[in-house]
This record gives C-alpha cells, structure tokens and sequence, in this order.
C-alpha cells in the first residue's frame, strides 16, 4: 500500500491508526475497509472500548506464551523440486558392500536411511558372509560416526590444506623422479585388494628405488605360501591347536556357519562332529570342545609329539603324558584315523610355524586334503614378491638414514612395533614422513604430515575374501570429512591429485574391455556385492606328510607370556569404538580393559585374585597388568590381549587396558618364555558384566549326549488365570544353545538396531550395561578344565509375565501377539519390573545415557526406534519395529507375514543361525518346527512364566575321551 | 495391661501418674514446654543439629533430579535400595502412634493417655520421612502422579493389580488419617494455650488453630464423638498399611519376597519399630523436660512389654521365612534363605539377629527392664536392628535370584547415606519443632485422668 504522502493529514486524525491511509482517513480507505471489515468500519476508529482492550490483550498474553512453546529452526527447509530416485524418507535403501576384516574382504549391505548408514548386516551372497556377521562387523558402522576422527590433513600437528600438501609433495616427487625414487618408503598393511596392488606397482614401476614394506601386529593366515580353507562341513572331526578360527579368523563366519551345521538338531537327527581342542588361553572355539585339551605351548609340543607318534606308530614312543593328556591323544588318534579323510587339523595362525607345518601334515598324513580341507594362493599381499619386508626391515633401513620420505598408509606403527624394534627414534631419523590414517593416532603425532583418510563406507575401493571373491566396495556417503582415500594417495604418489578412487577401481576391472559390457557388469557386481569371475587358485600342495620336529622349549619350568589380539578391540584399531569396549570379552566379560589371563591353580600358587595388579617383566620389558583368572587357562603360561593403554586412540579408547606391544619383541611376537610375575599389591577396578560364573546346581543350560537326543519336555503348568487371546500371529523364538558359538555378534547387532546407549566402564562396574540381549557363560566341573556352555539371554516375552503385573502405570503390557510391549513414554521407572524379572533382561537408564544433543553418533541411530531418556525401563521386544515394518508391506500386498519375512537383529546377524523367530501360530513355521525338537526345553519353567523363547539343549558329546 | 475400665479413656492406674499432679500441675507442666520454652540451649543445639540434615537432605535431592537415580548405588539386579529400606523403615516406625492412639483407645488403655499426643506426632512426621522416598526413587519424579487415578485425556488409568498403586492408597489415607486424628486430638489443647499465651499474637495464632474451640459442653460432646470415630477409622489403618506394604514384596515372584507370612511379618515388625523408636525418643525427653511426673516408669514398662510381645512375633516370622525355605523344596527359596545367613551379606543377617532377636530378650528381666539405660540402648539397636531388616529383605534377595549371571553387588553411595540421614534430621527437626510450639502431652486427657484419681479418692 503506497502511502500518500501528499495526502493532507487529518486534524482529528487518530493517535492509534490501522494504516497510514487510516491515518490520513482517504475516502478510498474507509470504502474499503467498510467492504471488507464492514463490522470494524462502524467502530470508532480511535477508540478502543475496554472490553475489546480487555479481550485483545488476554489474546496476545495467550498467543505471546503460545510463540514461546515454538522452538523456530533456524534452517530452511527446501524440499527436493527433484526426488532422487528411490529416496522415500521413512524407507531403508539397502547397498552391498565388503568391510576389511585384517585385510580381507566380508560381503556387507548397509542399511541407509536417507543417506546415512545406520545399520550393517551379511550380504546373502559373499561366500564370506553368508548373510550373517560378526560382532566387530556390527560395530564398524559406529566407527563411521566416530567424533574422534581426524578431519583435516595436518602438518606438525597444526591444520593445513591438502593443497599445501600436494605442492609439498610435488617438490618431493620432482626430486625423488630424479633420483629414481632413492629413499623412498611405503609401509602399508597386507591387502588382498586389487586396486592397491595395481598402484603400488605402478609407484614401483615410476619410481624404482622405491620400497614397499607391509606391517600387521595381527598374524598372516598363511604359511610357506600356501593358505589353508577348511570345510567344516565335511569334517567329522575337528581338531584345533591354539586357533580361534570360530571367533576371529577372515572366514570365522563362514567357518562358524558350517560349523553349527554339524552341531545342529533337525526332527531329532543330528550329523555330530567330534570336536578336539589344545590350547593354552581358553578361546571361544576352544570352548565349544567336546574334548578341550589346555596346555602351555611346552605341554602342547609334547601332547603333538605323541600324537603324531600314536598316528605312524600307534603308539607314542616315550610316554611323560599326564593322565588326562594320554586319554585326550588317545581317543583323538582313535578318532582320526576312524574318520580320517574326513578331519580337519586347524593350528591358530598365532602359534608358532613349526606347530603349523605339523597341523598341514596331520591334515596330509590323514588324507584330508582330499575332503575337508584346501589350500589356495595367499590372497592377501603378506608374501607379494614385489614387497621389501616388514616392519622390522623398514625400521632396519631407517636407523641406517636409507630413508628420506616415508609414507604410512593406514598403519599405526608407532603404537603397534615390538619394543625392541625403537621405530619411534628411527622415525626421527627420517625427515619427511606422511601418515595416512582415520585417526590422529600414535603415529600420526610423530609424523610430518598426517593426512586424515576416508572411512571405507565413503569411497571406492575393492577387497578380495579369504576365498579369493572379489567385492567392489562402494561408499554409502559423502566424505563426512575432508578426507581421501589411500587408492587416491597411492595415486597422487605416482602421478598427482585429482583422481578420484571411483575412477581408479573402475580403471583396474575395466582392464580394457567394452565400455558398455563392463558397465552392465559393473552394475551387476555393485548390487549384488560380489564380483564375478576369478576366485583364488586353488594350490597342489607340496606338503610334507612327515610330522616336522617340533622344538622343545630349554626348560618347561619357564613361564611363558602369551600375547594374542584382543577378542572385541583386536590390535586396538577399534580401541576407539565404544561399542566394542562395552561388548562383555567372551569367557571374561571383562569390558574396556584388557587383562592378564591366568589359570585358577596358579593364581592360587601365587596367591592372587581378580584386580591385583601384577608387575610382568620378561627380557628387558616390563609392564604392570591387573590380573584376571580364567578357568580352563593352561597353568604355567600367561595370556595378555593387544590392542589396550592406548595414548592416542581419541576419547573413547584412551586410557584403558595396559599396553601388550611393550612386552612383544621382533623375534617372539606371540609368545615369550621367561616372564617374571610379582605382585605389586595394588589393585585396578575391572569391570566385567557377569560375576558369577556357576550355575549353582540349577538347571539352566541343558546338556545332552548327541545318542540320547531328548529332554523332559515342557509340561502344562496349570494356571488359574486366562490365557492371553492370540491375535492372528504368534511371536516366538528359539535359541539353539547347540550351536551357538558365544560369538556376541548378537549383541552389538542388538545395539546397533535399538539405539542401545554405551554407559562406560564405571557404570559397568556397578552392573548398568544396557545390552538387551547378554551371553551368559557358566564353567562346569573341574576349574583347571570345565565345560563351558554359552547362553544368549533376550527377553523371554512371557505369557505370564511378571514384570506386567508389577507397574503401576501399565508402561510394560502384553500385545495381542505375546510381546511384551514396553511402553517408554509411560514408565515412570519404580524398576519393580526389573526386580520381578527372573530372567534379568531389562535395562534401566540409571542416568542419561544419550549421546549429547548435537553428536555425530546421532546419525548412526535408528529412525524406526525411540531413543530412551533418563529413568525409563527399557529391553528387548523382538525388534517390534521389524515386525511392524513387514506387517505394513504385507498388508499392502494383502498377504499374511511370510515365514522368514522378519528377522530379528540378533538373528540376522547370529554366523551359527542359532536364533530362529517366528510365527508360532503357524505350524510350518521354522520356529515352531524347532520346537518341536526333542531338545526343546523352556528356562526357568517351574515359574511358569511361558516364555515365548525357547531354548535348545546344548548337544555335546559327554566328557572323558570317547562316548 | 488388663481394661476394667468403663469410660473410654480408661481409669487411671495408680502408677500412670505420679502422685501430687494436679489439675493445675498438668496443664502447666505441659503448656510450660512450648509457651515458656525451657532448656533453650538443648532446644537450639538438637534442632541446629537437625536442620544441618534438613539441609543435606535438600542438597542430596537437588543432585539427584538434576544428575539421575544412579546417583545411588542402584542397579540391576539390585533396583530397589536405600530408598525401598528407608521408605518401609519411616512407615513402621510410623506405626507406634496410630496404634497407641487408636487402637489402645478403642482397648481402653489408659497408660496411652500421656504419649499419643507425642507417638502420633512421631508418626505423621515418619510418614512424612516415608512418603518422600517413592517420589525420590522414581526414575522420572516428575511424574508421580501418573500412579494417581485421575481422569486422564488418553483415558489412561494405574495398573490397579499392581502392589506399588495400592501403596499409593495405603499410605495416602494413612497419613490423611493420622494427620486428622492429631489434629481433632490438639484441639482442646490448642484453646489452653491460646487461654495462657502470654502475648496476644501467640494467642492469636493459638486461636485460630483452636478452630473457636470455647469448652461448650456440645464441642465436649462432638469432639468426643469424633475421636472415638476417627479412631475406629484409624485401627484398620495400622493392619492395612503395613500390609500393603508387606505385599509389596510378597506379590513378587523373588525368592525371599515370595511370601505369604510377609503382611503380618510386616504389621509386627511396624509396631516393633515403632514403639522401639517412642521409647529411643521419650527417654532422653522425659529427662530433659523432666516430665517424669507424667510419663513414669509404669509407661516405659508397659511400652517394653508390647516391645517384646511385638518382636516375638518378629522372630516367629523369622523362623517361618526359614521354615517354608525349608519345607518348599524349592532350590530358590532354599539358595535364598542359605545366602542371608552365610552369603555375602551374612554380616547384616547376624547384626539383624543380634539387635532384633537377642536385644530385647535383656527385657525379660524386670529388673533390666526399669533400668532406663538398658531400655534405652535396647530400644535404640532395636531401631538399628529394623533397618538392617528392611535391608536384608530387600537387598540379599535381589542381589542373588534365578540366574548366577546376573547375580550383583549392592554399593550404597554417598548420597544414599545423605538421604538417609537427611530423613533422620527431617524427622527430628520436625519433632523439635512440634516440641516448641504445641503441648506434646494431650492436657485434656491428663486433667481428665487426674480429675478421675482425685474423684475417686
């Protein structure tokens, strides 16, 4: 409206006007304004009557107070002008994927809500995966979110652009092409991806002086060029030295899955292997053992010493076995050569390399290579030809100032070299080093430049499985950071920047064939998540079928220290993942510490308990430990994980555990004989999940003989109260404690789904872990040797449920299909739900265990579940958001929910399918065909509680030798 | 502790009342305390002292709603702690009041007559003490009221079969009750001292307290009326409340709570509390305000009496809990009953034992039984012993249940002792503060009872 300037201003003009027409009072005003307001237009425009005052500022109180409930976003929100395709906010978009697992590749699809990746689960399809995952895979999408990681390239420690880096490098490269790449140095982890091998070449080829020098603190899984595959399958029995292969090994899931087929119990048959274990540290396969074996690494050479002599000679020559090492190689020699071809000989690739040739020629001697085990090119590059050596080699070159730049790619070497190596003064000695790595970590403080690199759920790459099977990797997001990959670096080494990590990776599969083939191939090998084509070869092998010589260590009387990558944070790449911190250690459940592992007899001898803390010396080295006793550990040998007292692992992972590499040295990695134990009389809190570790005579995990398949079934308590009316579906589940492995890849995938908060390790010392689902683990029998069983504890969803009736604000309710709901916004958390719960399963948020407003973890969570806030029960509910989400897109298809349509999170992710959920209304159901087992049997039933979980009796062959 | 009397306030045993009290002495023994506030240096100490933990109690509950419940040492297994013991500790010891004025009004004792006034004081501010732990131990205080029926817009109502809601009733009307039946009694009393203040603003307060209270022979006639009602109200009361929270327990499925001996367990173990606590606190009262001529040793006696009768019936409830243990079969009950007696915990079942079973066995003895240190010092481990109760019951058996894996340890934290005895200032600032400022001897009832000797002489 213009206002008229010129207008003569009215003498009896208002003091209060609508307008400046009004205040002018132009004819044209008030014609309009009696058209459009004809009511206002009879009020005297000056005046405002006191009702009217009276009404106008109730009004503006109320709305005034009304704006104030509106917190305004200052964002803008534009909406697409066009949708991307396939982006439905609300619906997941799923990709395949491969995540490095020590180099190799495990087939992955990612979950993906609106471009950020929340959850990761197996891909079907990768012969690594299976569809099932391990624990760290289900963590490694926290890692993503990580605050800690590093997010701008950094000269000495002060923030500097990739820019001033590439021309830094530039000068470098100018000299270094004239000098033909003389003191040039790259250290890098064995990779088993094509892309990178291709570049290092080509920086090889350009620059010819150039060395490449490879360094893992983790072991190689091959040995004298040939790396063993085993089919568990097709073993009848199983026999490991020292090996995890279950738990942590490049094909643990796939290994574990043909694993549990032969621990499984289908309409009452089963196809039992036999199973042997000789190992010092208790190990999560070890346990699993019919028949476990512990020894110290001096013990175990004899027990294979005479083993071998039993098998060539039938019987061993010079005896000195104790009585139960004579009924164990006994009964093993009598079933090998029962079963043989059909055995497996697994030696942990942690043990030294004589007792490795000895399992290759049991393995050969018994004929299995012909049924259950292969040999294959090594996959990974740990013996590539083109490769100077490791780590030991560089540091040997760099104390003789050979080397004047030196590039580390994604290796942590400061922190991960043997005390004995100094890699920190030689590296100091050289003056231009690069560090290319997720995290200002140890090594990246001690280096020129550190380059922050991309996650692998952000850029291109390719990875080979422990089986050959190529995978493109391909990002899931944008950089969060301004970050590059290593393929990108690799390529600024030989030429310069600018190439993206997209078009290197195409460049190597391309490999000169048709454009538009390859890219239908292309496409093909991204959605499914698996390239196809070339596997590795498999290898005649040349093995030797005599037993080598195993060497006798000087003197049994030495304690021997045995170091072995931590269960949950491995060499400590994933100190920094709170996840796996908190995830309870399998047999300790000890979290965010590691710990001196040691057997009860010689804590005893010793005269110490859980939390003193040890001063341990060996060699030259020494480090203070807080002592833990484990069971079944060998006596005479000490184990310590790697991976803790990190300094530089970001704020997480800083701090905790004492530092295993201190103690290791070049030439005894995993095991040094010699160690000094003195008590120091201090004690460190640690926090472990379970305290007790019997069953005190309950009846809680059921055994049976593989010959006597069945338990009391579950009876028909009486009850005098209705039964719950059953709403079309049934929810139930069976846990098959056969063959669960004790993996805890339930648990995380667990947290990653339901937005489980870590609490840290004070609160887990006083007992407030969050997971919703644990692994209990109880000892049986002898301490020096038990057996161990694992039990995965969700909520049991009970029909007469105890928690239910116990609210006094119903936030705990049963649905019409036997969940038992629990409803967050109405719990005023009194926790006589917890206390009324036998089985222990729910988790109260004792404080506010979210992450602070504005985290980057929040990207990470799950849009389909609430998160809780302070003072709210919270627990298992069968991922009812799962069940939702496939009853809404079976009701668009108007279909009832198929069999198999929903999987729970733990179920999904469980390597050994040892968790099924169903439709228990349904009688042809897979859940209600595992109950139907004979081995079905129900926790806690005399509570008659009803539990819509179930278990399955533990099957294993009864202890002392052969049944 | 026979009754031949006939009226209702009972006829006055030659020992209830020292001899030479008269009409006169009485009301100004009593309204002396109050109105000329003797001993202002015990006062002001006792109370200062009190107020400190008032004021600790008000630190403690500002950092528990601001940082969370794991302020405490609560956790899981172990959910309910300090603040469950504390909570059934303060409602027993409300226990003493209510059944001295009710219940021993309604049996015509007349030995009640000189300490109601002061037990139903000590029970209104226990259950004050009480009332604050359910609200303090909600993970979400801030809505405690969502266990109040209310009609709500959702049409959400409380889960009624739950223990926890019929707490909410129980408690409530108990304190209303409690509250009313004090106050009714106060009446008469609080127009005596509004007749003897001696300034007119103190009159003037007492009078509106008084409610027009004027000696008409009608208020006489309603007021009596209205007490023996109240009191008959009252009477279930002392069954109910302890009994609800006596299922609290027993509703669950735990193995320790499970069971059925707990409401009247309960009930005895309130009335044990309580006039364990009367007696920890009119000793050292009587001494100072030198009410002896009012509270005589008859009354200690006869309070020891029902201490004694009320803790046998504790140690019966003791010997069934092991008992059923026993005779259940049930390896959970068994487990249960073995790991309170020599588990971790076993300390605290054998300091029970000791403060709660052997104690008060010294009573036997009448000759310990006048000794008015040893009553003292009984009736204190008596109270000590009570709490250690409430925390056996609730810690040992949640700390160890169905499953070993999830077997915990109970740590209590700074701020769960701060809270306890921020309670234990509270309760004793409030009972300084009624000691200052109304008669803490019911008048009415001590002239009644004086005029009754003198008229039967």
């Amino acid at each position: 409206m213009p206002p008229p300037p010129s207008a003569p201003v009215n003498q009896d003009a208002p003091e209060f006007w609508r307008s400046l027409d009004d205040r002018v009072l132009t004819p044209e005003f008030q014609a309009r304004l009696a058209k459009e307001f004809p009511f206002v237009a009879t009020l005297p425009p000056s005046e405002v009557d006191r009702r009217n005052f009276v009404k106008l500022m109730g009004a503006s109180i109320a709305l005034a107070g009304l704006s104030g409930c509106v917190r305004r976003s200052l964002d803008k929100i534009v909406p697409y002008v066009v949708a991307p395709e396939l982006a439905i906010p609300g619906r997941p978009e799923f990709y395949a994927t491969a995540m490095p697992a020590e180099g190799y590749a495990r087939g992955i699809v990612v979950e993906s809500h609106l471009g950020r990746p929340t959850k990761i689960e197996g891909n079907t399809d990768h012969p690594e995966s299976l569809g099932a995952t391990d624990a760290i895979t289900q963590a490694a999408i926290l890692s993503l979110y990580d605050p800690d990681r590093s997010r701008e390239p950094r000269r000495q420690g002060q923030p500097a652009g990739w820019s001033a880096f590439d021309s830094e490098w530039a000068e470098h490269q100018a000299t270094l092409l004239a000098s033909q790449g003389e003191g040039l140095a790259l250290l890098t982890e064995p990779t088993s991806s094509p892309s990178v091998r291709l570049e290092l070449e080509s920086i090889l080829r350009k620059f010819p002086k150039a060395r490449w020098y490879q360094h893992t603190p983790l072991a190689a899984y091959e040995m004298d060029g040939l790396q063993p595959d085993y089919d568990f399958d097709a073993a009848d029995v199983v026999f490991t030295i020292g090996s995890d292969c279950l738990y942590r090994h490049p094909a643990a899931v796939r290994y574990g899955r043909a694993f549990a087929g032969r621990r499984r119990v289908v309409d009452g048959r089963i196809r039992m292997n036999r199973f042997y274990a000789l190992e010092a540290t208790p190990t999560v396969t070890g346990t699993l053992a019919d028949f476990r074996l512990p020894g110290s690494p001096a013990r175990m050479r004899v027990v294979l010493d005479a083993l071998a002599q039993t098998l060539t000679q039938g019987a061993p020559s010079a005896s000195g076995l104790s009585p139960a090492e004579d009924r164990f190689v006994t009964a093993l020699a009598a079933d090998l050569r029962l079963h043989a071809p059909a055995v497996v000989c697994v030696a942990g690739p942690e043990e030294d390399a004589d007792l490795q040739r000895w399992a290759f020629a049991l393995n050969a001697h018994l004929g299995a290579g012909e049924k259950a085990v292969r040999f294959l090119a090594p996959v990974r590059s740990d013996s590539d030809p083109a490769s100077a050596g490791n780590l030991a080699a560089l540091t040997a070159v760099m104390h003789r100032r050979e080397v004047s730049q030196l590039f580390v790619l994604g290796s942590n070497p400061v922190y991960t070299a043997p005390a004995d190596l100094d890699f920190v003064s030689a590296l100091s000695q050289v003056p231009f080093t690069v560090h290319l790595g997720g995290h200002a970590d140890e090594t990246a403080l001690r280096c020129t430049w550190h380059l922050p690199e991309s996650h692998w759920l952000e850029t291109w790459s390719d990875l080979r499985g422990y089986e050959g099977t190529p995978t493109i990797l391909q990002p899931l997001i944008e950089p969060l950071f301004n970050t590059r990959s290593s393929l990108e670096i690799l390529r600024e080494l030989s030429t310069g920047p600018g190439t993206k990590a997209y078009e290197i990776v195409r460049e190597t599969w391309q490999d000169g064939q048709d454009a538009e083939a390859f890219d239908l191939r292309w496409h093909r090998w991204l959605n499914v998540g698996v390239v196809d084509g070339p596997t590795a070869p498999m290898v005649a092998p040349s093995v030797d079928r005599t037993f080598p010589v195993l060497a006798r260590p000087a003197s049994d009387a030495l304690t021997v220290l045995l170091l072995q990558p931590d269960p949950t944070v491995s060499d400590g790449r994933w100190a920094n993942n709170s996840w796996l911190q908190e995830l309870p250690k399998p047999l300790t459940t000890l979290t965010w510490d590691n710990a001196a592992l040691l057997s009860p007899a010689y804590a005893t001898q010793l005269g110490i308990t859980n939390g003193d803390v040890l001063a341990l010396s060996v060699g030259a080295d020494s480090l203070d430990v807080a002592a833990w006793i484990v069971p079944g550990h060998a006596v005479g040998c000490v184990t310590l994980s790697l991976g803790y007292g990190r300094t530089a692992a970001g704020s997480v992972g800083t701090g905790y555990g004492f530092n295993a590499y201190q103690l290791r040295s070049t030439d005894a990695l995993w095991q040094r004989p010699g160690l000094n134990i003195r008590t120091t009389g201090r004690r460190y809190a640690l926090a472990a999940t379970q305290q007790q570790f019997g069953m005190a005579g309950r009846d809680l995990v059921r055994v049976v003989a593989p010959d006597a398949l069945s338990v009391p079934p579950p009876a028909a308590s009486p009850t005098l109260y209705p039964l719950w009316k059953n709403g079309g579906y049934a929810w139930g589940m069976s846990i098959d404690l056969s063959t669960c492995l004790g993996c805890s890849a339930c648990i995380t995938a667990c947290q990653a789904e339901n937005n489980i908060p870590v609490v840290g390790k004070e609160q887990v010392a006083r007992g407030r872990q969050m997971h919703w689902i644990r692994v209990d683990t109880y000892f049986s029998g002898d301490p020096a040797n038990p057996r161990v069983v694992h039990e995965p504890v969700p909520c049991m969803q009970c029909e007469n449920a105890p928690c239910e009736l116990v609210c006094p604000v119903g936030a705990t309710v049963h649905s019409s299909e036997g969940l038992n709901d629990m409803v967050y916004n109405r719990c005023v958390g009194t926790r006589y739900c917890s206390n009324n719960c036998p089985y222990k399963v729910r988790r109260f948020n004792f404080f506010d265990y979210r992450s602070p407003s504005g985290a980057l973890s929040h990207l990470q969570e799950n849009p389909d579940v609430t998160v809780r806030e302070r003072g709210v029960m919270e627990k298992c509910t069968y991922c009812v958001q799962r069940i939702n989400a496939a009853r809404i897109s079976a009701q668009k298809e108007n279909r009832p929910i198929r069999d198999g349509e929903i999987k729970t999170a733990c179920q999904q992710a469980c390597p050994a399918e040892a968790i099924v959920f169903g439709n228990l209304a349904d009688p042809h159901s897979r859940v209600s065909h595992r109950k139907r087992e004979p081995t079905n049997y129900i926790l806690l039933e005399e509570l008659n509680t009803r539990p819509r979980t179930t278990y399955l009796a533990k099957v294993r062959h009864p202890a002392g030798g052969r049944a | 502790m026979k009754a031949p009397e006939k009226s209702p306030l009972g006829e006055p045993h030659p020992s209830l009342i020292a001899p030479g009290q008269t009409l006169d002495s009485v009301t100004r023994t009593v309204s002396d305390i109050p109105l000329r506030h003797p001993h202002p240096r015990f006062w002001w100490t006792a109370f200062l002292a009190a107020f400190a933990l008032v004021l600790l109690l008000l630190v403690s509950i500002a950092w528990l709603f601001t940082r969370g419940i794991g302020v405490w040492g609560v956790t899981v297994p172990i959910a309910w702690g300090f603040a469950i013991v504390n909570f059934v500790w303060w409602i027993g010891i409300g226990h003493a009041g209510t059944f001295i004025s009710a219940i021993l009004l309604l049996l015509h004792q007349a030995w009640r007559t000189s300490i109601n006034r002061f037990t139903e004081a000590m029970t209104l501010f226990a259950v004050a003490c009480a009332g604050l732990y359910p609200l303090l131990h909600l993970g979400r205080p801030q809505f405690f009221y969502w266990l109040v029926p209310y009609p709500d817009t959702m049409g959400l109502w409380p889960q009624f079969r739950s223990p926890l809601e019929w707490d909410v009733f129980a408690v409530s009307t108990y304190a209303m009750v409690s509250l009313l039946f004090w106050y009714v009694g106060l009446l008469p009393d609080l127009a005596t001292m509004r007749d003897r203040a001696a300034t007119r603003w103190k009159a003037r307060v007492y009078g509106l307290l008084s409610l027009g209270w004027r000696g008409d022979a009608r208020h006489w006639r309603h007021y009596q009326k209205l007490y023996i009602l109240l009191a008959g109200l009252a009477a279930p009361l002392v069954v109910s409340v302890h009994t609800i929270v006596g299922l609290d327990f027993a509703i669950a499925i735990l193995p320790g709570w499970h069971s059925t001996i707990f409401p009247p367990f309960f009930v005895a173990g309130a009335i044990f509390s309580g006039f364990s606590m009367v007696l920890t606190l009119i000793i050292p009262l009587r001494a100072v305000y030198k009410l002896q001529g009012l509270i005589t040793d008859r009354h200690l006696d006869l309070m020891a009496k029902v201490m004694m009768t009320t803790g046998w019936l504790v140690i019966y409830g003791y010997f069934c809990e092991f008992f059923t243990a026993w005779r259940s079969g049930n390896v959970f009950e068994q487990f249960t009953a073995a790991n309170r007696v020599i588990g971790p915990y076993a300390g605290y079942f054998w300091a029970l034992m000791v403060c709660n079973v052997l104690a008060p066995q010294f009573l036997w003895s009448s000759r310990l039984r006048h000794n008015i240190v040893v009553l003292f010092v009984v009736a204190f481990m008596v109270n000590v012993g009570m709490w250690i109760e409430r925390f056996v019951i609730v810690i040992t058996s949640l700390h160890r249940d169905f499953l070993p894996s999830s077997w915990g340890m109970y740590h209590a934290t700074f701020w769960d002792y701060s809270t306890l005895a921020g309670t234990v200032g509270l309760f004793v600032a409030l009972l300084f503060l009624f000691l200052r400022f109304l008669p803490a001897i019911s008048m009415t009832e001590m002239r009644r009872f004086v005029a009754k000797k003198e008229g039967g002489q």
